[in-house]
Parts: structure tokens; sequence; C-alpha cells
């Protein structure tokens, strides 16, 4: 019955959310069961709510923003000179201190930079590249490798969860609660070596990194597989166990023991009876694995060359370039804000629902 | 200048120079497979590259920073420069067939190469190579690209005759120049710099976020090439490319380093092909001030140094020992120097002699831009250690490294890929006037050479200069060159006539082929 997870929706909700090391999955991410409740019975003051979720977040990932501002403005050197070849003189640099306008204060750099972006304007790269284009293929590329992950962990970890939840404390729950708490505890980039090793390398089953097509996305779906895996099989340990304890939780609901008492078959129960009640944690389970995997992804990018995010945040980082990475965080950061706004919806209409 | 030799190799040859050098050239183990025993060249294939690149430092300018491989091999085999990198005469020609300078070596006239055409067909004119120098002068680091050469002193004479005016006699213009001054069509514009036709041997089919399809030149200036097409691709980190070459999708890891050799050393389907004089990590000693400034301390720490467990360690035996002298791959590099070795009872005594403060802890700054780079400083810490000398490493962050310690420090690491000649790194970084003198270095002695070795009357006075040149960077300059790494390459079995030279040499592709 018992697992690390166990209590209410909300709680699990917002405990997952501190592991998150993507950006936006904050304490922001869960929110009331009561007001939920109260937003389904009606529509206008859902509107409104979600009005102000919304300008919540957006607020949130403004501070985020400028978190990354001030974050790259206290790593020694500047971009001028992350991007300078050897040998250039301190009047070019200079010049190009000034063309990029980094003679300016960071909060005038900050605040040039946020009034661009509710048209749609990135800036420009210390490199003079338009950070719209510079993002405009690696990023899509990102969203395809952690939507697969995310659907595989969401399939794979609903089955398995379901699966042990079955019958509980049965041989299936037992061994599956140990080996997904082994897995969860493994970092992406060991689980990406140790496929690399024995798919590609060894047996020469799968391609060992991935490579781009003319249009610039992998040029295989045979690429895509081990990625997909390194980045969903911790994501995988960590959502089966939250699917598990929700059922558990699930099976002491009155409804729940009333059926069984009822007689009703197993898979039924589980159908119509578990399910629908542990969706809200499950929903909110994977929405904060968005983070993560998203996260997960700028290393599994570098093992696997995959032609994403990662690589360019990465340089962007080495190159003291504050406008690309705050790019980087704004798209991905809007991203996980969508992904959590779909999961709290998901949760208010089931909560709402039963109510 | 003696160029008629090489001109008759240029104008006789179907086969271009770097064919023809690889082909000579048989020293390593499997690479000589690669080169010799490969049979005769055949036609056709696609090559698959790996090459090094960060998606953020993307660049499609010939004449901006390339700082990834990636970029630059693109460019290298899409456009042409008027000198190349050879092996025994370590200029050759490319995009200009010959070259003279006047008597006081300060006018060079480069004449460009016959039937050298761009892409679209239309012939390749004095004026395209003078708009090209011009705008390459223009850039940040146009001055060092074209020493000494001012804008309005690049003009064209007739229609293939374009014509450098230096400030200063320099004979070694032509050396200098190779593999930056890249030729584009008179009038390019910035914007559509990622279609511009170029004159090299592959033409661009695509292009995208760094990885690109080359097809051949059937047309181009220097010689017959064989691959129908060469696909590069970019790579964020060796380990991935050799993973990739391990696995059968590329064919080619360009400059993957030591460890990936070591890895592949047992696989018999992959050929190592090393490049000697690669890379040098010397040890920069602070000249000017500092408790390095007396000479004696600096030799102490020369004779401190196990440069063969340098070479074996730092570098896993790929590489050689050196003998504190930069440009080791240079044919006039000077062998009969004796080499230095290991004597700590001379260093001791130098020392004392010197009165060195051996109570003191002395920090040796390091970074990890290229691989062994640190634990060169790590190992060099502890070898001098037992001359009595106390030294700490401290690892800085790259844009810490390049901004504070730099130019400036008292004991650094430093690396230098131009080992193919002396004369370069002379000028760039011991000369006195020179923007990147590492160590703070002045010496009449030193200035004095170089001048005779640049502009001097005849090519023998020049030659003695240089070797005079060597003598006294090997006796007093900042520069503690312990070793010399090999640059490494991983190819799949069938493909051949890849380039063997050190440093930007391993992009000239255009004579590879390919044996399936």
């Amino acid at each position: 019955m018992a697992g690390p997870l166990s209590g209410t929706a909300t709680a699990s909700g917002t405990g997952v959310g501190g592991k998150g090391p993507g950006p936006g999955s904050g304490p922001g991410a869960g929110g009331s069961a009561a007001t939920a409740r109260r937003a389904g019975r009606a529509a206008l003051s859902g509107a409104l709510r979600l009005g102000v979720l919304l300008a919540r977040r957006a607020l949130l990932l403004a501070v985020l923003l400028a978190v990354v501002f001030a974050a790259i403005e206290l790593l020694p050197g500047d971009a001028a000179n992350a991007t300078s070849e050897r040998g250039e003189t301190a009047a070019d640099l200079e010049r190009r201190r000034h063309l990029l306008g980094l003679d300016q204060p960071v909060l005038t750099r900050f605040t040039d930079w946020m009034t661009g972006l509710p048209s749609g304007d990135l800036g420009t790269s210390a490199r003079g590249e338009s950070i719209a284009e510079l993002l405009s293929r690696p990023f899509p590329n990102t969203l395809l490798l952690g939507g697969l992950a995310l659907l595989v962990t969401l399939a794979v970890s609903v089955g398995l969860g379901c699966w042990a939840a079955l019958k509980p404390g049965g041989t299936a729950d037992r061994a599956l609660s140990a080996t997904a708490t082994g897995i969860l505890a493994l970092p992406e980039f060991v689980v990406a070596v140790a496929l690399v090793l024995v798919f590609a390398l060894w047996t020469d089953l799968l391609p060992a990194v991935t490579l781009t097509d003319a249009d610039g996305s992998p040029a295989s779906w045979r690429m895509l597989i081990l990625p997909v895996l390194a980045l969903a099989i911790p994501q995988i340990g960590w959502n089966t166990r939250i699917v598990r304890a929700a059922l558990a939780d699930e099976a002491k609901a009155p409804h729940v023991e009333s059926a069984v008492i009822d007689g009703l078959p197993r898979h039924r129960i589980l159908t119509h009876h578990l399910l629908p009640g542990a969706l809200p944690t499950i929903a909110a389970g994977i929405a904060t694995s968005t983070g993560m995997l998203l996260g997960g992804a700028v290393v599994v990018e570098t093992i696997f060359n995959y032609p994403g995010i990662g690589s360019v945040l990465a340089g962007a980082v080495a190159d003291r370039d504050s406008p690309v990475v705050a790019g980087v965080v704004a798209v991905t950061g809007a991203v996980i804000t969508g992904v959590l706004l779909l999961a709290d919806l998901v949760r208010a209409r089931a909560s709402g629902g039963r109510v | 200048m003696d160029i008629s030799r090489r001109q008759v190799l240029w104008a006789g040859g179907a086969l271009s120079t770097a064919a023809l050098l690889t082909g000579c050239s048989g020293d390593g183990e499997s690479s000589s497979d690669a080169a010799g025993a490969g049979g005769k060249p055949r036609k056709g294939g696609t090559l698959r590259v790996g090459a090094l690149g960060r998606a953020s430092a993307i660049t499609r300018d010939p004449h901006g920073t390339q700082t990834n491989e990636s970029d630059y091999l693109i460019i290298a085999l899409l456009y042409d420069t008027l000198t190349a990198p050879g092996a025994k005469k370590n200029t050759t020609p490319r995009l200009a067939a010959s070259w003279k300078s006047s008597e006081d070596l300060k006018t060079w006239r480069f004449t460009i190469a016959k039937g050298a055409k761009f892409h679209d067909g239309t012939p390749v004119t004095a004026d395209d190579v003078v708009w090209s120098l011009r705008r390459l002068r223009g850039t940040p680091s146009g001055a060092s690209r074209l020493p000494g050469i001012k804008a309005e002193n690049i003009r064209a004479e007739g229609e293939d005759t374009v014509v450098l005016v230096s400030d200063y006699a320099n004979a070694e213009l032509p050396l200098l120049m190779r593999l930056t001054t890249f030729v584009l069509k008179k009038g390019t514009k910035d914007k559509e710099l990622g279609k511009a036709p170029g004159t090299g041997p592959f033409k661009l089919d695509w292009f995208r976020s760094g990885n690109a399809r080359l097809v051949r030149n059937a047309d181009w200036h220097g010689g017959e090439v064989y691959l129908d097409a060469i696909e590069v691709k970019i790579f964020e980190s060796p380990q991935a490319m050799s993973n990739a070459l391990i696995a059968g999708q590329i064919d080619l890891a360009s400059n993957v380093g030591s460890v990936a050799a070591r890895t592949a050393k047992k696989r018999k389907d992959i050929q190592i092909v090393r490049r000697p004089d690669d890379m040098a990590m010397p040890i920069v000693m602070r000249t000017a001030d500092g408790p390095f400034a007396d000479p004696k301390v600096r030799e102490a720490l020369r004779l401190a140094v196990d440069r063969k467990a340098m070479v074996d360690q730092v570098l896993s035996g790929y590489g050689s020992v050196g003998n504190d002298i930069l440009g080791t791959g240079d044919p006039a590099y000077d062998e009969k120097v004796p080499q230095r070795g290991r004597d700590l009872a001379k260093a001791k005594s130098l020392l004392k002699e010197a009165d060195f403060d051996t109570s003191k802890t002395y920090r040796l700054l390091t970074t990890e831009d290229v691989p062994g780079l640190a634990e060169s400083a790590t190992l060099f810490a502890s070898q001098v250690r037992e001359a009595g000398v106390k030294v700490e490493v401290v690892k800085q962050e790259s844009a810490t490294f390049w901004d504070k310690t730099w130019l400036k420090g008292d004991l650094y690491t430093t690396y230098w890929g131009t080992n193919d000649s002396v004369i370069f790194l002379a000028s760039k970084t011991m000369v006195s006037e020179s923007a990147q003198n590492e160590a703070g270095w002045k010496s009449k002695e030193f200035d004095a050479a170089y001048r005779e070795a640049t502009g001097g009357k005849d090519a023998a006075a020049r030659a003695a200069a240089l070797g005079e040149l060597q003598k006294i960077e090997h006796d007093a300059s900042g520069y503690l060159l312990w070793g010399v790494a090999e640059g490494i390459d991983l190819a799949a079995a069938p493909v051949h006539g890849l380039p063997e030279l050190p440093g930007y040499g391993r992009v000239q592709l255009e004579a590879a082929w390919l044996a399936r």
C-alpha cells in the first residue's frame, strides 16, 4: 500500500516539482484541489482563474529570465571576450563590446531583450545570428525527442503501474517496485552510455549517433530509438512509482472498496474505479517529468550527437551569450508551462467530474 | 624564391599536390596503408566525414572567425586559398599557381591558376581576388591574416595577377597567407554567403545547421577529384564522433584525438591516421618580469622536465619529444640543435646561482581547452618538484584564462597548432613587437635574426638567420616545449589518400578516394 508518494494528489504533485532540474517546474505546479472543484462549477470563474494562472506563470518565467541574465553576468568574462579570436586587439574587443551592447548595464540589456519578446523577437546572438533562426531547427528536434520520450514514459509507466496494482504485494508488484527505484536513481548519461555500448557498439543493432538530413532533422527514425530510451528509462522508473502509489491511494476510497465487495472483476475496477481517480496525480507526475526530460535532453543530445537545443545551450553558456541562453529558457519554459497548465486542466476536470 | 620545381609539378600533374605529397610520405603505422598500399585511386563514392563543432558557433563566412572545425572543413573544400600547406615545402600553390617577389621582398605578385573558375562557370579574375583580400583585411583579424599588407596596397595587374605591397620586407608572406585567403566572387553580399560560389574542389549541395553535403567540382583547376561527394557531419564531442565511426555511420573522424586512437587500436577495420607535429602545448615562463625573468631559472625548469614521460603519459605516446623550439614540423626546423634532456643536478645549481626562492609555491595556470593540456600541467608540477620547485596547478575556466592569464601570467600553459612553420610562430609570439608575445619576451638578437630571416638579401643568408633564430629561441625564450602532439584521425578501411599534414592541413580532402 504505502509508497514514497502516498498522500493527496496535490502533495505528490508539488513534491515531484522539487526534483525537476528543468526550468519552470517550480512550486507553481500544483493548484489546490478545492479551487479546481470550484472552477469546475462555474465556467466564468474558471476562465478567470485560468487567466490568473497564466499571468502568474508568465511572471514566473520573466523572473526566471532575469535570473538567467544575472547568472551569466556573474560568470567570468563576457560575450565579446568569449567569442573573440586569439590575437584580437583590445581595441577590436572594445568595438565588438559596444556593437553587442555589452557596455550597457545588464538591466538595460535585459529590458531591451524582454520588450522584443512579445513580438517573438528573440534578439541576436553574440555571433550575429538571429536567435529565433538559431533555435528554429534544434528546438523542434528537441521537442520531438522529449515528446516521444514523454509518450513512451506515459504508456510504459501507466502499464507497469497498473500491472503491479492488479495484485498488490504480489511478485510482479514487489519486483517492479524494486526495479523502478533502482532505475530512477540512474542518471540519463549512464543509461545513454550503456545503451550505446550494448545496442550500437557490441551488437550493431541500432545507430550509435544521430545524423541529420538536408532539412536538419534526424536522417532516420531508428536514430531516435536510443536517445528516446535513454531519456525515458529514468522517467519510467519515477512515474511507475507515482502511478502505483496513486492507484494504491485510490484503492482506499470507499467507492472502490464497495466495488470490490460487489465482486466486480479486477480489470474493471482498475479501468473504471481506480484509474479515473488516480488521473490527477498521474497527470501531475507526467507533467513534472517534462521539465526533467528537457533537462536530461541536454545531456543525452551530446552523447548521441542529437541535433537539438542542448548543444546550442551549452555553446551559448560557454559564449556568455545571455540572449541565446534566455531564448532557450524562454521557449523551454513556455513549453513546460503549457504542459503544466494542461495537467492542471486534467486535474480540474477529473476532480470536478467527481464532485 | 625557388618555386620552379613546384610550378613544374603543378603544370604537369593531373594529380593535386596533396595527392603527390601523401603518396610520397610513408611513415606512421597504418597510415601508410591509407596512402600507399591502396592501389590506383578509384572514382566515385561518398565520403562521410565527422568534424567537431558547436551549434552556437556555426559560421558560413570564409573570412569570419571559424572556431568550428566542421565549418572550416566545409569552407576549405568549397573555396580556395591562394596558398596552402605542403609537406616537403611547407607552402604549396592553390588558387595562385605561382608567386614572385621583388628584390626587396616587399612587392609580391601572385598569378592565378590557369582555368580557375567559380562554381557558376565564370573565370576567376584578379579583381575577384583583390576584392576578397580586401574584404579579409577589413575583418577584425585581417591584420594578422595578411600581416603587413594594407587594404589599399592590394591591387590587380591585368587579368590574372594580384600585387601585394608589404610595409616591410617579408620573405614568408606566401606562408603566412596559407589557408586564410579564401577567394569569393567580387561583390558577394554577406546575405549571399550561404550560397556563394567558390572555386574549390567541391560544390555545395546543401547546408543545414553545420551539416553539409558537397559534390565534386568536375571543373576544378587543381586536378582530378575522385569522390562524388563529401558529407560533413558536425559533432560536439569526440566521443560521439568515434562511436559513429566504430558503428559505421561515418567514414572519417577528423581530429578525434589520442583517446579515440587507443580505443580503435584493437580494431582491424579502422585506420589510425597519425599526423605528426600537429599541436604544441608549451609551458610559458614570463621573461619580462616576475620569478622567471632570470634566464637561469628558465633554463633550470627546462632541465627539470622529463620530456619522454610527458609525451608517454599526457599524449598516450602519440607525439614526439620537443626541444623548446616551436615549429617542429617545418622543413627548416633545425635538428642539429642538441636535444635538451633531464638534468636535475644542473637544474638545482642553476636555481641556486639565480638565487631562486624555492620556499615559495608558484602557480601554474591552465585550462581544459584541449585534451591533455591540464594533465600536462599536473605532470610538469610533480616533475619540477624533484628539482626543488614547488608548483601548484590552477585550472581556470576557458574564458577567464584567455582574459586574465594569457599574455600576462608568470607561468601558464598554451597551445599552438601551426607547427609547420618556425617563422610563423616567431612572428606571432616572439618578435618584440608581436601582439601575442606570450612570454613578454624581448631580445635584440632574436629580432635581428628574425628580420634577416624574413627580409634578408639572399636565400642563403635568410636560411642562416633562421638557424640562428632557432638557436636563440632554444637557449633563452620563454617557452618550455616538452613535446608535440600528433593529430589523430580515424578512418574506415576503404578510405585512401587522406592528408597527413599537421594542423589545418587535415582539411585537404580533395585527394581522398574510396576503395569500395
